[in-house]
This record gives structure tokens, C-alpha cells and sequence, in this order.
């Protein structure tokens, strides 16, 4: 069911685009709850605002690191293609795992997100719409939104992020769930 | 001729080259009361050997083919002193400069490094020494030729390592060769007119440039001995922990693990390889006796203030007591924290221990302490360790101490094969030995002409010299003042009519020592602020200012000649772009005068430095690039603990300890720098006089451009707000 | 794990754990000490190699990653005799002090123009982060600009 719901709701989504995404009364299933979905994109937020998802979605071209999320050492800047500087790349001393021995994180694809998804300064809901506009979200739908949220191995990564770094409030399962639950009631955004 | 050292007139040493040829050497520190060598520490702020031998100090060798071999005492750590020393050699010795190599002396071929390597007087404690030894070759290198032309030796000329005369010629290799008997001639040979210099003054390239920018393997850390493993040492986590005992079983079964050592003060591992002893080293569970006190940072700040701790005068002139204690005294309190030397190579040792020697392949500054050590640790004699210095990844005081040597040499010995042995970074933070912070406060009154009546430093800090095991254990008691920790503290402007210095000891839970320029960078902050201050009171340009406040004597001369000399070319006074200003500072260490213009402005809240103009008069200049990379380098130095790096202690703990954190100055901070060198008398030091004027130059072009006083270090720190 | 790669262009095999930094593969397996370890962090920079054409702090970089790789480090940047621009800027304008972090700041320096031939300040101060105890920095500015020169003056004319 819950399959066959999702399968529905990327088709709709698919179908009526960005309008659709950025609506808030968005067609959605008939036993979709919009007050379970507002309460799982509250969850969802609490780890999407940890420093593990903002440091790598600043709005301007510089990442953060750290629990405090610190502007990054050494001017270290996002560059043309959201992986660095022609000559200071993220994988001059990320790798697509993290390492030990240094204490450098790493994953697949280590870079910035790109400057359409900034989150930095957004309220709940502008980070959700920035999430649901297919125009800044590289084209996904509800469905690989979802995918991208739960499956994507740089998310992941936050809940393996080495080197004594604080996770994110809610576990990798609990996340997922929430994230399917909010999607499967009609991804309500709040207003603000 | 014989392989060893035979004593010969006039105090040198002679005997048959390695390699064939000849050595000829000469012994820097002559026998003498301990009691008088301590007495030279105090009055020079100094250190000297307190050590007797009978074997040269410094040394060349002539080969048949005509290389020339200085072996030097002092190790190279990017100082330049390799080339300097070569660069005097060569001139007197009348040789090309290709002809010359300079080395580390190894200890077995002769005790090396009576009075380490620190405190920027290489040059100027060797200068002559070096002449006069390389005139003496010269002149036996041409008693010989003459025997060998059948030429008399009068009308033999040297020139480029060739001897010609009477239609005849011969090298200088050809020489070494044939001659079966060198004798030192009874007179003291004459020394070249500074007019005829050819080598010294000229701006030659460091004799280890081509092999830096190959990156060949010169380092303490590159070097290898056949079948060597690699230790890891378990150091102290937090202040005051001291090692108990340690649960070794899993470490043990690590794969790569050779042994686990439990010694008396440590734990280490051995293993075959470095990762392997530093995964080992994890798996040491370890129990730390804990100290009473866990210390933070308001500890530490309680500890160094001044008034506390143990008071020592060591400046008096006139009566200051009679103008600082009534109506219209000026005050100024400066701090600056506890500061790291974050050199760029990890301190480290491969250390070969066997039964009856050992050899030891390090970076060093201090051979003979560290040969001592092992030596010690070992139950060796000194004779039967043999310390090989390498070039130096930095050193700036921090490897004025090297019981690491020891752990490695204990470990090798345990596992009966060479062992290389390191600190991690973070130890290079927390297991160091570092600046200690300071507290300053400065009195002073002017006089109604706007003159200085009189001015009083009180400078506290942690220990320095007293910090060091090169000084007996009862220095304190000897000296009562940290000769390390004042240096750059005492009153240079001799025109103020009354004087005085205090300098507070006050002991400190954590280990502190050098660091390039000893006290002089915090002293020279405190005391250069507070001059600009007294200027604006005085409602004086702050060059004009100093300037009227030096005398005439000669050290007056040389400072006032520095600081004309770094305005006029800064353009002091001078409009600059809107946003910037112009600070100046000065201070004299080791003989050596020096004024710098800093040239500021703020960005985005912080200070950014532009451009620093820099005048250094350090006497006779053997290489002027040398110089002025050294003034480069102390400026960036300086320039980098003046603005942000602070050490803080958390729970214990030294922090930050890692690289980054610990905010280093990088390229894109770095300003553009201009030198001007001046020139009176001897040959002075070089390398840390220049990183002592540079915070306080910062502070007071702050001060002009916002009118603000920045009385603490990290400038750009918390501390300060603008 | 036994790895394969290229290094400074000799076909290499080495059997390690596939987590060694490869910093220590080509200081202690392979012998060469021009790669520099200074803090193990990825923070200094003074253990700079390039892997293909990237610069990468190899104590932050697992052997296995090397696989089927091209890494050149210091000793691998000149052509036979012939020093890289970079190397020949570096001893015109004699910057080593202590030299420990040279080798770092070279390679940083060759992979900089490798990808911009000719860069402003700007250029050099976000891509060149180094760390230099010593101060060198006036000179590694001054170093870069003249390697992008004789690199210019060096490159094959172009129609």
C-alpha cells in the first residue's frame, strides 16, 4: 500500500511540477494526514538543521565544519562546480570515506550542495521548498527526493561522520521513517 | 700523519683528513670554573658549555681533490648558518666558493656543540674563530706549496684554491695530496681588510637550497637505518598526569607489534611498521596518576600577574621610586598568552642502541644534552653514543629539548634493533615545552616639556631559561631571574633619566622553555605600546618621541640609525590610502638594533597587515639574503603570535592541538616586506631580534587608525574588540 | 592488500593494510622522504602529491585509494635533469628557510599552475593554503609568479 501511495504521489508530483510540489494543497492520496506530515517535517528538520546537513548547504561559497559549524579553515571556498577551487579540490584532502588515522570525514561525492539548494538563513519551510523545487532541486521528484533523503551516501554519511562528531539528534531509521511519513501525507510545508 | 687529534701550537688541532688530506680544527670553549661560565649566562643572557674536552669544536678538511669540509657545530635549521660559516671560511681561506661543504659534525668525529645551537649568536661567536682557523689553513696550505714548487713561501699568492708564484702553480687538493707533514707556522696569520672581502657581503644562495627544493632526505625524520622499526610512546594526556602503569596484553597482540616496553616513566611499542606502532599505541589501556588539580585557563591567568611570584630588580638607574608613586602617573597593563612553537617537523629519534654503543640519526639543537641523555638512559659512556645531527625542520627553541631521544634509545635497546620514534602533532601541543604567557605593567611620568621622568617595567612570566636542562638545577638560586624570560624586558631608551626593570618569576604547572626570542617578543610588546602611549600623551609623533628619548652612545647611535632608516623608507608621515595607518616599534636584542613600520587597516573587523618596513643594523653582514630572509621570517613569526595564535588549557588539556586550529599565519595573510639592512662594527645576531618589535608595531598602527589601545595578545583575538 | 600504482612514473606494487596513509607507503614502504608528514591532519599540506593531476594531502589519503593511480610526489616533478618551473622559481628566488614544508608548497604551486598558468594573488592565496613555520610566504608569492613565467616561457609555441 504504502509502495503503491508513494508510487501515486511522485507521479502527481511528477505530472504538475514545480506547482504542484511548492503547493501546499498539492493533490495528495485520499488517506493522507496533513497534521502527520507537518509533525514528521518538524522531526525531519531537527536533522536537517544539524551541523552534519547545514555545513555542507551554506548560502554562500564557503562550507562549515565542526559542531559549531565554524566557517571552514584555510578560506577553503565552494567553487564552479560545488567541489572546490581549481587547485584546493574537496578530495585534496576528502575521500569518498572517512579516514581514520587523520580524522578527515569522507563519502562518495564530497562537496558542497549547489548554491540553488542553500539553506543557510531559511526558515522550516523556505528550506523545504528549496527541497521540493525541482528548478533548484536538481530536477528530483517527490520520489527521488525521498531516495535522496534516505538512501543518497553523503546523507547517510551524517550518521557515520568519525572522528568523534556530534550525529544528528534523530537515528538514520527513525529519519527515513519520518522523512516517507511526511512524503506519503502530502509533504506539508509550514508557511514559515 | 695520524688519524687522531694531536694538540699542536697555538691551541690547534691537526690530524689526517678523512678521506685523505688534512683536518685542522680548534676547541671554542676552553676549560673553566662552572662557577664562571654561569657568571657569562647572567651577564650575556647567554648560554655556554659548561663541559671540558680536548677535540675540536669546528673543523675543515682539505681532500686531495680539493674540497673543502667545514664541520660545524651549529645545525642548520634554516637559520642560513651553514652558508654563513661557509662564506667565512671561503674568504679567508682564499678558495672558491664551490670548493666548500658544510656539515653537521657528528659527535664520534669529534665533540661537537659546546654552546648548542640558540639565541642567534652562531655567526657572531664564530665569526673570528672561523677566520682565524681558515687563515691558518691557508697558510700551511702555502708552506707546503713551497716546499712542494721549491718556491719560497713569501712570494706564493692563493687564489681560488690555486697557489701560484714563481711561474709555478698547484691547488689547493694537490697540496692536501702530496704533503706528508703539516706544521702550524709559529705566527699568527694575518686576516684579510674588510675592504678585500670577496665572498662575505655577497648575497650568495644557501648551500642547501638545491637540495631543499629537490626534496632530498635531510631531515632528523628521513633518516634510516638498516632493519630499523618504529616506536610509538604513549605521553601524558592532560597537565600534571603522570605514568603508573599500563595494561599491555591487547597491544601486544596487534598485528606488526614487536614488543610493548613498559619503562619507568613511559609505554611504548614497536612495530614494523609506523601505523602498526601507532594503532598499538591506541590499544594501550593506560593508567595516568591524576594530579590534584585539574587546570583551566583562570588558573593559569591567576598564576602570572605581576606582584606575584618571586621579585627580582635587574634594571636600576636614577630613582623612578620618587616620580611613580604620586599624582599623574601613567599605567599600562599588556598580557600575552601561552604560545606554541608548532615547528613543521614533529620532533622524533632513530636511535640504534646496542650493547656497548649506540648511534643516534635526529634533529637537534642541543647534541651533547641529547647525547648525555641517551648516554645516561643507556648506561653508556658519552664517548660510546654517537649523536648524528640532521638538518632541522624548524627549531625556534623547541628542540632545545630532547628526552624523546632517550625513549627512542630505551626502546632500541629493548627490541636490539634501530628504532624511529615520533611525536604526533597533538603531542607537539600538549607534551611540549611551551611560551609561557606574560603579564606587564609599565609605570611612567612625564615631564612638563613632555619628556619621560622616569619609567618602570614590572614583566611576569613562567620560566624560560630555568624551564631547560641545560641549567643546573640550582640556576635559579644563582640568578634569581630568568635571564630567558626578561630578555627584550630591560629599558633601551637611555635618554630617560630613571629606570627600573622588575621581573617577577612565577612557576607554572606545565612545562615552558624557549621560543625564538625567549621573552623578547611579549617584553618588546609591552614596553613599545606603552612608549606610543606616552607619545600620545605627550601629544608627540611616536618617532620623534623615541628618537628623543635615546642617547648618544653607541647602542643609541645604532637603535636611533635603525629607526630613521625604517621610517624614511616606509614614509613615515606620509599620507597612506584612506583606512591604514602606520605603527612603529623598536627594541635591541643581542647587539642588534631593529625598527619596523607597519603598515594596517581593518577588514571585516580584523586587523590586516599590508606591508611591514624593517631596518636591522646586526653588524657586519656576511649574507645579506640571508639576513634579510631571516627578518622575513621572524616578521611572519611574530607577526602570526601577534595577531592570533593563543594556546588556552581546558581541562587540562592544551588547546588547540592541532595544526589550523592553532591559527597560523598562511600565504593569503602574509604581507608584502621591505628590508633595510645597516652595518656597524662586528658580526651580531640576526635571527630573532626581528620578531620582537613586530606586535607592538601592529598595536600602535591600530592605535593611530582607531584610536584604540590593544593591550592583549592574540590581537585579533577575543579579547580585543575594536 | 596488495596495491598497484604508478609513482612518479615507475609501475609500483605494495602490500599493506588498505587504510595506510599513503603518505607512509612512499616514505617508508617506497623510500622516498620528500613527502613530508607534519601533522597527519590534512591541515599543513607539507605531505602534498598529486594523484593524477589533483594535489592530495596523502597522510589523509588510504593506499587502496592509490589503485591503478599516477602519483607524483616532490622527487618525480622534475623531467629527468631539467627542474619543473616551479623547482627552478624556487631556488632563483632561494625560498627554503628550514625547507621541511617546501615540498608541500611545490607541489601545491605545480598543481595550482598546472590548472591556472598564470595566477593573480587571489589565485595563489585560495589555492595554495599551506603551512610555513619559518615565514617563507613573502618568497613563495614571489616564487609562483616567476614558475608561471618560465613555465610561459618554456611552453610550446601554439598556432
Amino acid at each position: 500500500m504504502k509502495k503503491n501511495t508513494l508510487y501515486i504521489a511522485s507521479l502527481l508530483t511528477g505530472f504538475f511540477g514545480l506547482t504542484a510540489a511548492l503547493s501546499p494543497t498539492s493533490p495528495v492520496p485520499k488517506t493522507a494526514d496533513p497534521a502527520v506530515s507537518r509533525a514528521a517535517y518538524g522531526k525531519i528538520m531537527t536533522v536537517l538543521r544539524s551541523p552534519r546537513c547545514m555545513n555542507c548547504h551554506p548560502s554562500d561559497d564557503f562550507p562549515r565544519q565542526g559542531d559549531d559549524r565554524h566557517v571552514h579553515l584555510f578560506n577553503v571556498q565552494r567553487g564552479k562546480d560545488d567541489h572546490g577551487l581549481p587547485a584546493m579540490r574537496c578530495n585534496t584532502c576528502h575521500q569518498t570515506e572517512n579516514n581514520a588515522y587523520s580524522g578527515v570525514p569522507g563519502a562518495p561525492k564530497w562537496g558542497l550542495a549547489p548554491r540553488s539548494m542553500a539553506w543557510q538563513g531559511l526558515s522550516d519551510g523556505g528550506i523545504g521548498r528549496v527541497m521540493l523545487d525541482r528548478s533548484r532541486n536538481g530536477g528530483k521528484n517527490l520520489a527521488e527526493l525521498v531516495r535522496h533523503l534516505t538512501q543518497d551516501s553523503l546523507v547517510l554519511w551524517g550518521w557515520n561522520p568519525g572522528a568523534n562528531r556530534a550525529l544528528p539528534p534523530l537515528d538514520q531509521p527513525t529519519f527515513a521513517k519520518y522523512v516517507r511519513e511526511w512524503a506519503d501525507n502530502g509533504a506539508v510545508l509550514p508557511k514559515d | 700523519m695520524e688519524n687522531k687529534w694531536k694538540l699542536s701550537r697555538r691551541k690547534f688541532l691537526i690530524r689526517a683528513g678523512t678521506v685523505g688530506g688534512i683536518a685542522l680544527g680548534v676547541t671554542l670553549v676552553e676549560c673553566g670554573p662552572l662557577r664562571r661560565k654561569l657568571g657569562q649566562m647572567a651577564n650575556d643572557g647567554k648560554l655556554q658549555s659548561y663541559k671540558n674536552h680536548y677535540a675540536p669544536d669546528i673543523w675543515f678538511e682539505i681532500a686531495p681533490d680539493g674540497t673543502i669540509t667545514l664541520h660545524s657545530p651549529k645545525v642548520e635549521m634554516g637559520q642560513g648558518v651553514f652558508t654563513a660559516l661557509g662564506q667565512i671560511a671561503a674568504e679567508e681561506l682564499e678558495t672558491d666558493w664551490k670548493n666548500i661543504r658544510v656539515v653537521h659534525a657528528h659527535s664520534a668525529r669529534g665533540p661537537v656543540d659546546p654552546t648548542v645551537t640558540g639565541g642567534s649568536d652562531s655567526v657572531a661567536n664564530l665569526y673570528d674563530v672561523v677566520r682565524n682557523l681558515a687563515a691558518q689553513m691557508r697558510e700551511m696550505l702555502k708552506n707546503n706549496a713551497a716546499a712542494l714548487l721549491n718556491v719560497p713561501a713569501s712570494s706564493l699568492r692563493a687564489d681560488k684554491g690555486i697557489i701560484t708564484g714563481g711561474g709555478k702553480s698547484i691547488s689547493y687538493g694537490e697540496v692536501a695530496a702530496k704533503s706528508t707533514h703539516w706544521e702550524i707556522p709559529k705566527d699568527k696569520p694575518k686576516l684579510k681588510e674588510i675592504a678585500d672581502f670577496k665572498i662575505i657581503g655577497q648575497p650568495l644562495p644557501r648551500v642547501d637550497l638545491v637540495a631543499k627544493v629537490k626534496g632530498e632526505p635531510l631531515f632528523g625524520i628521513d633518516a634510516t637505518m638498516p632493519g630499523m622499526l618504529y616506536g610509538a610512546v604513549a605521553r601524558p594526556p592532560f597537565i600534571g598526569a603522570v605514568f603508573k602503569s599500563a595494561k599491555t596484553g591487547k597491544a601486544e597482540t596487534m598485528p606488526g607489534v614487536v614488543k610493548v616496553v613498559v619503562a619507568k616513566e613511559f609505554v611504548g611499542v614497536v612495530a614494523a611498521t609506523r601505523t602498526q606502532a601507532l594503532d598499538a599505541k591506541q590499544a594501550l589501556e593506560i593508567n595516568w596518576e591524576k594530579p590534584s588539580k585539574t587546570w583551566n585557563q583562570p588558573d593559569i591567568e591567576a598564576l602570572i600577574e605581576v606582584g606575584k611570584g618571586v621579585r627580582n630588580v635587574i634594571q636600576i638607574k636614577g630613582d623612578s621610586d620618587k616620580y611613580l608613586g604620586g599624582e599623574g602617573v601613567l599605567t599600562g597593563s599588556f598580557h600575552t598568552p601561552i604560545g606554541a612553537h608548532a615547528q613543521m617537523e614533529p620532533n622524533g629519534a632513530l636511535v640504534d642502541a646496542q650493547e656497548k654503543k649506540a648511534t643516534i640519526k635526529m634533529s637537534t639543537q642541543v647534541v651533547q644534552l641529547t647525547r648525555g641523555e641517551v648516554a645516561k638512559a643507556l648506561s653508556l659512556s658519552d664517548d660510546a653514543v654517537d649523536v648524528q645531527p640532521a638538518y632541522l625542520g624548524g627549531g625556534f627553541g623547541r628542540r632545545l629539548h630532547t628526552p624523546h631521544a632517550k625513549e627512542a634509545a630505551i626502546l632500541s635497546k629493548a627490541v636490539g634493533k634501530p628504532v624511529h620514534c615520533f611525536f604526533e602533532r597533538s603531542e607537539e601541543f600538549q607534551n611540549s615545552y611551551l611560551r609561557p604567557p606574560t603579564a606587564h605593567l609599565l609605570k611612567a611620568k612625564l615631564g612638563a616639556d613632555g619628556t619621560i621622568q622616569a619609567l618602570e617595567h614590572n614583566t611576569s612570566s613562567g620560566d624560560v631559561a630555568f624551564g631547560s636542562a641545560l641549567l643546573p638545577s640550582f640556576a635559579p638560586a644563582v640568578f634569581g631571574a630568568d635571564f630567558g624570560a626578561w630578555r627584550g624586558g630591560m629599558i633601551q631608551y637611555s635618554a630617560i633619566p630613571n629606570v627600573k626593570t622588575i621581573f617577577w618569576r612565577c612557576l607554572l604547572p606545565f612545562a615552558t622553555s624557549w621560543w625564538r626570542g625567549l621573552g623578547l617578543l611579549a617584553n618588546t610588546f609591552a614596553i613599545e605600546s606603552f612608549m606610543d602611549d606616552l607619545a600620545r600623551a605627550a601629544k608627540a609623533d611616536p618617532l620623534e618621541f623615541r628618537l628623543k628619548h635615546i642617547a648618544d652612545d653607541e647602542a643609541g647611535v645604532r637603535l636611533k640609525g635603525v629607526l630613521k632608516a625604517a621610517a624614511e623608507k616606509a614614509g613615515w608621515g606620509k599620507p597612506l590610502a584612506p583606512g591604514r595607518a602606520h605603527g612603529i616599534a623598536c627594541c635591541t636584542d643581542v647587539h642588534t638594533p631593529v625598527a619596523q613600520v607597519v603598515e594596517a587597516g581593518m577588514v571585516n573587523g580584523k586587523i590586516k597587515v599590508f606591508k611591514v618596513t624593517c631596518a636591522i643594523d646586526p653588524g657586519l653582514i656576511i649574507n645579506p639574503d640571508g639576513v634579510r630572509a631571516q627578518c622575513e621570517g621572524a616578521i611572519h613569526m611574530g607577526m602570526s603570535a601577534a595577531l592570533t595564535e593563543e594556546i588556552l588549557i581546558v581541562d587540562g588539556k592544551v588547546t588547540p592541538n592541532k595544526l589550523g586550529y592553532y591559527n597560523i599565519l598562511l600565504l593569503r595573510d602574509s604581507p608584502e616586506v621591505e628590508v633595510v639592512l645597516l652595518s656597524t662594527g662586528p658580526p651580531r645576531g640576526v635571527g630573532e631580534p626581528p620578531i620582537g618589535p613586530i606586535a607592538a608595531a601592529i598595536g600602535n598602527a591600530v592605535l593611530a587608525l582607531t584610536g584604540k589601545r590593544l593591550s592583549r595578545i592574540p590581537l585579533n583575538g577575543k579579547m580585543n574588540s575594536i | 592488500m596488495e596495491i598497484h600504482f604508478e609513482l612518479n612514473g615507475a609501475a609500483q606494487t605494495v602490500e599493506a593494510p588498505e587504510q595506510t596513509p599513503l603518505l607512509w607507503i612512499i616514505r617508508d614502504y617506497l623510500g622516498l622522504k620528500g613527502t613530508k608528514f607534519g601533522c597527519g591532519t590534512a591541515m599543513c599540506g607539507a605531505c602534498t602529491v598529486h594523484v593524477g593531476d589533483d594535489p592530495v594531502r596523502s597522510c589523509s589519503f588510504a593506499v587502496k585509494f592509490a589503485e591503478g593511480k599516477k602519483i607524483t610526489t616532490i622527487e618525480g616533478l622534475a623531467q629527468g635533469d631539467a627542474l619543473h618551473p616551479v623547482q627552478q622559481a624556487w631556488i632563483e628566488e632561494v625560498v627554503p628557510q628550514c625547507g621541511y614544508c617546501q615540498p608541500g608548497f611545490m607541489m601545491s604551486a605545480a598543481a595550482l599552475l598546472k590548472h591556472i598558468p598564470q595566477p593573480t594573488d587571489e589565485d595563489i592565496n585560495n589555492n595554495v593554503a599551506n603551512i610555513c613555520r619559518c615565514g617563507t610566504y613573502f618568497r613563495i608569492r614571489k616564487a609562483i609568479h616567476r614558475a608561471a613565467a618560465l613555465a610561459g616561457q618554456t611552453a610550446p609555441h601554439k598556432i
